[in-house]
């Protein structure tokens, strides 16, 4: 096949590439191969269409997933267990972190034409099994890293497709904003994380606004926790209240914004702010949330505007421009995100 | 001596406290030379996580009059033992 005679657009191939249904094994090797040949010209348009693509971005590189097992070690990467177009192990967190990277990579590359968490296509790398009863999922900078849970508190967390795409937005941030995992920014920086994290559950679900949970890690909790999940973006501060645990901290506006030295300045508790803002901006939209408020918040990240060190003020600036942006002044998108940020008493 | 653990951070950005009794001799042999010399560490070295590290998990230890506050990615070895110790035992 001559590339330029490629009659199946390049995001469809990539889709095709990665399918792993073993009925459909001979279109996704075709589709692989026709990607190789795919001229990286022709690709770089198509994506521009889709996108805005930050410029010398390489596009057209299919989802390449490699999932490795520690073996109960703390020890990274462990043992390769699963790599692209591998047939299912069998292993529940090996499979749900393949599925949930697939499900993550789709959104980004489907809706936003973004190539992998680099928009160059850098592979997607996990790690499950890792340490022993170890109570927690993150991202190491190179790979997300899954524990198995202590079986009192948590569970398996890549039960939870939006832990998984949680822990992939950190990647995607690493390469846009990079935000200082710190204070106000590290707060914005988790809330990405957030917002992708349950977009990606809600793009895989076919869920419009009013059918999501906006919950974020919904199932991780054991049967013995007071709590559907860890955070809500619809109502910050009631995702869990638990005898043991305490009750969820995190605050919906600026009023209630928590002064702490712990979780490197509140982290995971201010982040409510601008998840709510999101929430109230989707919320006012309608519809499919990734469509347009994801779009907004998408364009605010890889637009070059927010600074490593921004706090929520700079933040809401830049996704109200970006609305002005793509939607035009005064527009519905516009004045969706300026009533949000009010609402949160982040903007006045 | 009174040992106290707090952890906060991580994906579930919650709070967890424990804390352990140890003999004066131990708390003088094993973890105050220890929390010394983490608590003199420059700022911006020893107290923050490992670049592009996120999630993980943040631990304050306090031991009679020296606190110190580490990152899990910069947790080694005694530092761990004594978390599993303070972990295994009752809660405070």
């Amino acid at each position: 096949m001559h590339p330029h005679c490629s009659i199946v657009p390049p995001h469809l191939l990539a889709h095709l590439a990665a399918v792993d249904d073993p009925r459909h094994a001979v279109a996704a090797r075709a589709a692989r191969r026709a990607l190789v040949q795919l001229d990286p010209l022709l690709a770089g348009r198509e994506e521009a269409f889709a996108a805005p693509v930050p410029p010398r971005t390489a596009v057209g590189r299919p989802l390449e997933r490699r999932i490795s097992d520690a073996g109960g070690q703390e020890i990274l990467p462990g043992t390769l267990v699963r790599g692209e177009g591998d047939a299912a192990t069998g292993d529940a967190a090996t499979d749900e972190a393949y599925d949930g990277l697939g499900a993550t990579d789709a959104l980004f590359r489907q809706v936003y034409g973004r190539a992998s968490i680099d928009g160059a296509g850098l592979p997607l790398a996990a790690t499950v099994h890792y340490g022993e009863l170890y109570d927690n999922a993150f991202w190491d900078g190179e790979r997300m890293v899954f524990g198995d849970g202590d079986g009192d508190v948590f569970g398996r967390f890549t039960r939870s497709l939006t832990v998984i795409s949680h822990e992939l937005t950190h990647g995607f941030t690493q390469y846009s904003t990079n935000l200082v995992y710190e204070g106000q920014s590290g707060a914005l920086n988790e809330s990405l994380s957030d917002v992708f994290g349950v977009l990606v559950e809600q793009h895989h679900l076919g869920q419009t606004v009013d059918q999501a949970s906006w919950l974020v890690g919904e199932g991780v909790f054991t049967d013995q926790v007071q709590g559907r999940a860890l955070r809500s973006l619809a109502a910050p501060g009631t995702a869990y209240d638990d005898d043991v645990l305490g009750r969820d901290p995190q605050p919906a506006t600026m009023s209630d914004f928590v002064i702490t030295t712990s979780d490197n300045g509140g982290v995971h508790i201010n982040s409510g702010i601008p998840n709510h803002a999101f929430y109230l901006t989707a919320l006012h939209l309608g519809g499919y949330a990734w469509e347009r408020a994801g779009r907004i918040w998408f364009d605010a990240a890889v637009g070059g505007g927010i600074q490593a060190n921004s706090g929520f003020r700079l933040f809401a600036d830049v996704t109200q421009e970006a609305a002005r942006a793509r939607f035009g002044q005064n527009s519905e998108e516009h004045e969706a995100v300026r009533q949000a940020w009010a609402k949160v008493e982040v903007t006045g | 001596m009174r040992i106290e653990i707090s952890r906060s951070g991580g994906f579930a950005g919650m709070t967890r406290t424990w804390s352990l009794e140890v003999s004066p001799a131990e708390a003088e042999e094993r973890w105050l030379p220890l929390a010394d010399r983490a608590a003199e560490a420059p700022q911006g070295e020893e107290t923050r996580p490992e670049r592009d590290q996120r999630d993980r998990y943040v631990y304050h230890i306090v031991i009679g009059y020296q606190e110190v506050t580490l990152p899990e990615s910069r947790l080694d070895e005694p530092w761990k033992e004594l978390i599993e110790r303070a972990r295994r035992g009752p809660t405070g």
